[in-house]
């Protein structure tokens, strides 16, 4: 009879039930996404909003990433829940006191927030699509244009200020849809490994970081893969932005675990049996060490010392893959962390993720995936770069 | 010819604050017609009860009863046909990792603090029954120098404020007027943050079904007037269940009659079973 | 304005419209009645059928044995916990005999660190460590010697109730004729036992049927305690055709539960000590033949050959009666 669970392997006393861990690898991505959702978007505001130039290479390609990344959002929800066919039940009827109600709404909005957005963001290029193009392109365009090709100073006008609408409310809207997954764990009695205030700002704060992060990593990326230069001004901005973050997200980490070490509530011990036993590589090693400090000592060296050039891109990229790689062990490390510590205070369990299967580590590597297929896929349609002229890209669509 | 944001020619203050007020018009105006639409009495009820018929079972008004469980761990003696009983009553899964109910097994070794705990997951305990479809207390201790040792039966609380209730974000988990706490099979989603949630580890994930599922006192038992399963084949009455609102049930004589306790009061959950015979380092 | 601004806004007021009538759409009926929940779900769960009959189901069949089991120490052990979950019972499902008493009763008995005192323990590997537990140990009334009371009122009723077991039984508990039992002195258990079964279709006699279910349920124990209570009498002569010194080799494997001298220390077992000969041979070849059924007795006498039976007879039948010192 094929196994329709896993049984994890424990330590000491756990409570039957919880012989099988409820959450899985894909709830350690789904806040991973929604966290480089609300950081991308961030990104794109300190221009659309704060109007900092620097970022202005930048902001539309942040902005449409922030789409990609949205858009995939529920999947790995949608993978782990025992019915998804029902996951609209938490719409229909949402019972306000949990967070996970506020979900459904706060997901649809922001998504129909990024999706607004960047339609006028882009709407020159939809609209230039859908006078110029050919095939079946130019009547999806037609479509997405609502029939208007209305590019006048008078129009522009709207869109802009639109634009920075959307952008400012979209700040507050990305806190709250993120800070809510912090408040899931956060206001939970029930395990100590979770049970804190500061949950929600050090989800956001490490979102902040990981959306910057991903930023450099794609702008430096695409920029070379389109033979373009790329600018130092917006590489140093982005810098400033991921050291400035990086260092308050570290210090609410390290304030949490300080607290919850120094309280010494009852289980304490399992608590440090864990965290001197099997959490030192993934919490000491990796998140800490390797993704923290090297990118905050490597980021205080380039900023400190005015390193330019090369050095510099070369110096943020390696910066940003180390984050982005602390943040997902940080997600890790809470998520899948608070389950290996038994609610008995008396026992640890093992979470041995499984390679294939609904809930395995191949689904949740697909689903990481999705959004950077989508953007290439976006990108095919319309450019978020601004230096490329109108006329290079119809030459380019032209001869394809 | 760019199209990024070009400065307007009102003072961008005003602009500012004007978008402020109509983006959060807009959002107040969604959210204001989402929560009216939805918000049809919240977690009151709208319609009275007893509407004349009895509900929700024949011969039995949800209105007259408050249920709650008592358990006297000084009788236990861990035979765990209790467990046996309810798996086969409400059709649990027949393994070591799913259980409405269990017995844990405390015993204090010769000059050591920390007692040793074991239940059924065990893999020595599984041994002893001899597969996970049946469930015993291998004797490891026989030949061991025991200072002391108990049993504590384990079940679903039935709290009066339900962390599991509170984090269910469709409704698929809620409270009877009699007290009990269900779990509907047709609406729950499967998230399981009511699983996450509970303190006590009672609820665990149906995975033939797809939903979380947990104790129900024998919920069909009760509303036929019988007694749940696990007190009725409890050998030595260490189980109880009982109606509060007869002063004369056993569950009321036992409150009155004893210094009662509940598992981690702390957390606010109020739950209503009630045991004497616990121990300063169970859990 | 623009006009791709109002018809964004259009589209946006409609998409808001369209979601809200959605969400009232697809609200289910009885959702928020009583509570943020589906109403319909608490009927639902309330009408799951339960399993477990609990001993007042097993009254209107099992009289004798709820009586019995009513009087002894196991009256807090309900029927299913040993036979196991009866709901459909007896049409839909037969209820199990429990064969190896040893895994069984340790579950409960056996002695373990943290098991309070209030619950007798043994030591399985000192306590008649090769035998099955029921052999010494009335399972529904565990206590060595354990008779069901009965009321001077009740045995004095018992006493004309049993009139009409005289023809066969003979008025003194001594069988009128060799081909039927004698009752006097035979366990009080054992008799209610048979008669329940007798009662039940559990044995079929043409005789015995009608007669035991000519007797109401309540009169059973009285009456088993009436003929208990008489003086047997060993018949004297020839016990038989058999020979007894071959059947006092094969009765040993007997003595695990019918006693080293014919008289079991649990009274639910039949007493074979002075009972006729010819009625023992009926009764073990009908064991083992199969037209008495019976865990324990359809093993012992499987392969018992006539010869064998004949001597067993003999033996026990030689044997004194004489009144049970326990």
């Amino acid at each position: 009879m094929e196994t329709l669970f896993q049984a994890a392997p424990f330590s000491g006393y756990v409570y039957p039930n919880e012989t099988v861990i409820p959450w899985s690898v894909l709830i350690v991505v789904y806040p991973y996404l929604t966290g480089l959702v609300a950081g991308s978007f961030t990104v794109s505001s300190l221009f659309h909003v704060f109007g900092m130039e620097q970022f202005r290479p930048v902001s539309r390609f942040a902005m449409l990433l922030a789409l990609c990344l949205m858009v995939c959002v529920p999947m790995p929800l949608l993978l782990h829940l025992g019915h998804p066919e029902r996951a609209f039940n938490a719409m229909i009827t949402p019972h306000l006191t949990s967070a996970f109600a506020i979900f459904g709404y706060a997901a649809s909005f922001y998504t129909l927030l990024l999706l607004v957005e960047n339609w006028f963001v882009f709407r020159p290029q939809i609209v230039q699509i859908a006078n110029e193009g050919t095939g079946p392109l130019r009547w999806i365009c037609r479509v997405l244009s609502l029939g208007s090709n209305d590019l006048s100073e008078h129009a522009m006008h709207y869109d802009h200020k639109w634009i920075y609408a959307l952008a400012v409310i979209g700040i507050p809207a990305a806190l709250g849809l993120h800070g809510y997954v912090g408040f899931v764990f956060g206001s939970l009695k029930s395990r100590e490994w979770w049970s804190s205030d500061l949950m929600p700002p050090v989800f956001l704060l490490s979102a902040v970081i990981s959306g910057t992060s991903l930023v450099i990593l794609l702008y430096v990326i695409t920029s070379l893969a389109r033979k373009v230069p790329i600018e130092e001004s917006c590489i140093k901005g982005l810098v400033y932005t991921l050291w400035g973050f990086l260092m308050f997200a570290l210090l609410l980490e390290g304030v949490e675990f300080a607290s919850l070490l120094y309280r010494s509530r009852e289980g304490i011990e399992t608590i440090m049996t864990y965290v001197t036993g099997r959490l030192v590589v993934p919490f000491f090693v990796l998140q800490l060490g390797l993704g923290s400090l090297v990118p905050l000592l490597t980021l205080s060296f380039l900023i400190v010392r005015g390193v330019k050039g090369r050095a510099l891109i070369g110096a943020a990229c390696a910066s940003a893959l180390l984050v982005l790689f602390a943040v997902l062990m940080m997600r890790w490390n809470v998520v899948i962390g608070g389950q290996e510590i038994s609610k008995t205070g008396k026992g640890l369990v093992t979470y041995e993720p499984e390679w294939f299967g609904r809930e395995g580590l191949l689904a949740a590597g697909s689903v990481l995936c999705m959004p950077m297929i989508l953007m290439f896929l976006a990108t095919r349609i319309v450019t978020p770069w601004a230096e490329e002229s109108r006329a290079a890209l119809l030459r380019g669509r032209a001869a394809s | 010819m760019t199209n990024d944001t070009t400065k307007p020619e009102v003072p961008a203050r005003r602009i500012f604050l004007r978008n402020i007020g109509r983006g959060a018009a807009c959002a107040g105006a969604v959210a204001g017609a989402g929560l009216i639409a939805g918000a049809h009495g919240a977690d009151t009820p709208a319609t009275p009860a007893s509407d004349g018929q009895s509900f929700p079972a024949p011969g039995y008004d949800w209105n007259a009863h408050r249920w709650a469980f008592a358990v006297d761990a000084t009788k236990c003696i861990g035979c765990l046909r209790c467990v046996e009983a309810c798996k086969k009553e409400n059709h649990v899964a027949l393994d070591a990792h799913h259980f409405r109910t269990w017995v844990e097994r405390y015993a204090y070794l010769e000059g050591e603090e920390k007692p040793h705990v074991d239940s059924m997951p065990d893999p020595v305990n599984i041994q002893a029954a001899g597969s996970e479809e049946k469930y015993r207390f291998a004797n490891r201790y026989k030949d061991a120098k025991v200072e002391k040792a108990f049993f504590v039966p384990k079940l679903c609380n039935h709290c009066t404020h339900p962390a599991c209730v509170q984090v269910c974000p469709t409704g698929a988990t809620y409270k009877t007027r009699d007290g009990f706490v269900l779990i509907d099979h047709k609406y729950c989603i499967g998230c399981q943050y009511c699983v996450q949630a509970c303190p006590y580890g009672a609820r665990f994930f149906n995975h033939a079904k797809g939903v979380t599922d947990k104790c129900t006192w024998c919920y069909h038992r009760v509303t036929r007037g019988l007694m749940p399963a696990c007190v009725e084949v409890c050998p030595v009455q260490a189980r109880m269940f009982g109606d509060l609102n007869d002063p004369k049930s056993v569950v009321s004589l036992f409150i009155r009659n004893n210094r009662v306790q509940v598992l981690k009061p702390e957390t606010g959950n109020a739950p209503n079973v009630y045991y004497i015979g616990l121990d300063k380092e169970v859990v | 304005m623009p006009k791709h601004i109002s018809r964004l806004l259009l589209l946006m007021a409609a998409f808001v419209v369209a979601a809200l009538a959605a969400k009232a759409f697809f609200t289910v009926n009885s959702f928020y009645r009583y509570g943020h929940y589906r109403a319909d779900s608490v009927p639902e769960i309330a009408a799951m059928a339960p399993s477990f009959q609990t001993p007042k189901a097993c009254a209107s069949c099992h009289a004798p044995r709820l009586a019995e089991w009513t009087g002894g120490h196991h009256k807090t052990v309900i029927c299913e916990v040993c036979h196991g979950a009866l709901p459909g019972h007896p049409e839909a499902l037969k209820a199990t005999i429990p064969t190896d008493t040893v895994s069984l009763c340790t579950q409960c008995h056996e002695k373990m660190p943290g098991r309070p005192d209030s619950i007798r323990q043994v030591d399985v590997s000192q306590h008649h460590p090769s035998g099955q537990c029921i052999s010494c140990h009335n399972p529904h009334a565990p206590k060595i010697g354990t008779a069901i009371p009965v009321t001077p009122a009740a045995l004095h009723a018992a006493a004309s109730n049993a009139a009409a077991c005289a023809a066969c039984h003979g008025a003194n508990g001594m069988a009128t004729s060799d081909i039927w039992p004698n009752l006097a002195g035979q366990n009080a258990a054992y008799i209610a036992r048979s008669l329940g079964a007798f009662k039940t279709g559990g044995r079929v006699e043409p005789t015995m049927s009608p007669m035991a279910q000519a007797v109401a349920d309540e009169d059973v124990p009285a009456l088993a305690a009436y003929f208990a209570a008489m003086s047997c009498r060993t018949p004297t002569g020839k016990h038989g055709s058999g020979n007894a010194a071959a059947g006092k080799t094969l009765a040993k494997q007997c003595a695990a539960c019918h006693g080293e001298n014919g008289r079991p220390v649990n009274s639910a077992w039949p007493r074979l000590s002075g009972q006729n000969a010819a009625y023992l041979v009926s009764a073990i070849t009908a064991f083992r033949d199969g037209q008495r059924k019976n865990p324990f007795m359809s093993e012992a006498a499987r392969g018992l050959g006539d010869n064998d039976i004949a001597n067993l007879a003999s033996y026990f039948a030689g044997l004194p009666c004489g009144i049970e010192t326990h």
